[in-house]
């Protein structure tokens, strides 16, 4: 049969799965702090019909030989930590990080993820926590008379009391990856190291690298909705067109059938 | 009659083939650094001195068209195209590979890789991206120097072939083979573009019009075995009375 089908089905799988991402990317155009993906595509091993140098006749090499390409796949899916927009919001507890830091996040088992959405909250212990609940890694906790929090750009967390006294209660730290795109996702905005990004290096906000902690901003999505959209459309037309080259295929086929008519 | 029967299918043969690269063509439209492969219409006309039939009867020999892709922004930092003619190396045990798709990502050492982690060449050893700096402060210049926060970490090796790029063996996964006494020489005029990537150069309305010409000469192909049938028939019917 032909190979044709099969290679053509490979294209339309990938554009499927490029379709797939883009879905994801736009559906979270307004989330804050996510990091759109890339789909990287190879193209398949090539089956080899007759290699070149071939002797066709005495002392005469084929100058190229004949392979034939399978069709395409999906090499990776890759998260591009480029900066989103800041967006102001005025309010004390939300900060962005300017720069390639993620906020430490203690995980109920024990384990430590890695987050960009930094709109935290004061849960009923007056720890630090993000929206979903878990705390900040080394945990803060800010004293119940506090009347004002303040968050400096090294992360340092400043208390007024209702006094007036202004005390430091603890300092937010930052982890970064030597890879990041090699971080794998776990969703709610949290993210897990691999063997690939490397083990997260801790520091302060303000030291090589970290980046600094912007308070009363949040960092938007990184997802240009132009940008999506184009790839959107490129993706349709490509999965079109495999599926043309499938009928066109059909057709061929189905013209030797007819012979016997 | 027996000779149209083989040259008929000589012919269907070559077509089916010919499908099936056009089909491949198709499913890489969207794949970084993709070159399509020519098939015997583009070079039939390419040589305009031999026939079609002669193209075809040759095996259709299928050589990769080289043409520059169109540079997209991607805006990540480890995205690189190339413009002008030249290639990216990688490491791979068995040797160096030749790619123009230039995705790159850090490995947990912090070296240059591309995506199936084989790391990539720099004219005086790998890559290495220090600790202490951001990927994003990684920046790369037209003639492929890597700066990291401002120091040299190495230069991309860039090589071309300037003379036998056609005997290059597609390694599948982007990657080209460079076959036994075929040598890269360091490029002249590639240029590094960081945070672009090279499209494929596949151009789907050729590819289109390819295949509907493909499918016609197919039908033509089988047009003559059923009046080759009805001629043989007639004949037959006569000789029996």
């Amino acid at each position: 049969m032909m190979r044709a089908f099969s290679t053509s089905a490979t294209g339309m799988t990938a554009q499927e799965t490029l379709v797939n991402v883009i879905a994801n990317n736009l559906a979270n155009v307004n989330t804050t702090g996510f990091k759109r993906s890339q789909v990287e595509f190879q193209d398949l091993l090539y089956a080899k019909l007759s290699e070149p140098g071939t002797e066709v006749s005495p002392g005469i090499n084929a100058p190229t030989g004949l392979e034939v390409g399978n069709g395409v796949r999906v090499a990776a899916t890759l998260r591009v930590f480029s900066p989103g927009e800041f967006q102001a919001t005025g309010r004390g507890l939300d900060m962005a990080i300017r720069g390639n830091g993620f906020l430490q996040v203690l995980m109920p088992d024990g384990d430590i993820r890695y987050t960009r959405n930094g709109a935290l909250q004061i849960n009923a212990n007056g720890q630090l926590v993000t929206l979903s609940g878990y705390q900040l890694e080394p945990s803060i906790s800010v004293p119940t008379d506090a009347a004002s929090i303040e968050v400096a750009p090294d992360g340092g967390v400043n208390v007024t009391d209702s006094t007036g006294a202004r005390s430091v209660v603890g300092t937010i730290q930052l982890a970064r990856f030597v890879n990041p795109s090699g971080l794998t996702s776990e969703g709610d905005n949290l993210y897990a190291p691999t063997d690939a990004s490397g083990d997260p290096v801790v520091g302060t906000a303000g030291e090589d690298g970290f980046g600094l902690i912007q308070a009363g901003f949040l960092e938007k999505s990184n997802v240009q909705m132009v940008n999506e959209l184009v790839n959107l459309i490129t993706a349709q037309r490509a999965y079109e067109i495999n599926s043309r080259a499938i009928r066109a295929g059909d057709e061929m086929l189905r013209n030797t059938n007819n012979i016997f008519r | 009659m027996a000779d149209i029967g083989t040259e008929v299918s000589a012919s269907l043969d070559a077509l089916t083939r010919e499908f099936d690269i056009i089909a491949h063509n198709m499913a890489n439209v969207s794949t970084a650094g993709f070159k399509r492969r020519c098939n015997s219409f583009t070079r039939a006309l390419d040589a305009q001195s031999s026939t079609l039939d002669d193209q075809l009867e040759e095996n259709a020999a299928a050589a990769f068209d080289f043409s520059q892709g169109g540079l997209v922004q991607t805006d990540r930092t480890l995205d690189f195209a190339l413009y002008g003619k030249g290639f990216f190396v990688m490491e791979s045990p068995e040797g160096p590979l030749y790619t123009r798709h230039g995705i790159f990502h850090t490995n947990q050492n912090g070296q240059i890789v591309d995506t199936e982690g084989r790391l990539v060449a720099g004219t005086s050893g790998p890559l290495i991206v220090p600790s202490s700096v951001d990927i994003s402060q990684v920046q790369v210049g037209d003639d492929g120097q890597v700066r990291a926060a401002g120091a040299s970490i190495g230069q991309f090796r860039i090589v071309e072939f300037p003379d036998n790029e056609d005997q290059l063996l597609p390694a599948g996964l982007n990657c080209f083979l460079a076959p036994e006494g075929v040598e890269p020489v360091d490029a002249l005029d590639a240029m590094v573009k960081q945070g672009y990537k090279e499209a494929s150069n596949v151009k789907l309305v050729d590819e289109l019009v390819n295949m509907i010409m493909v499918s016609r000469l197919y039908e033509a192909n089988m047009k003559l075995v059923s009046a080759t049938r009805e001629a043989t028939s007639s004949v037959m019917s006569v000789a029996m009375g």
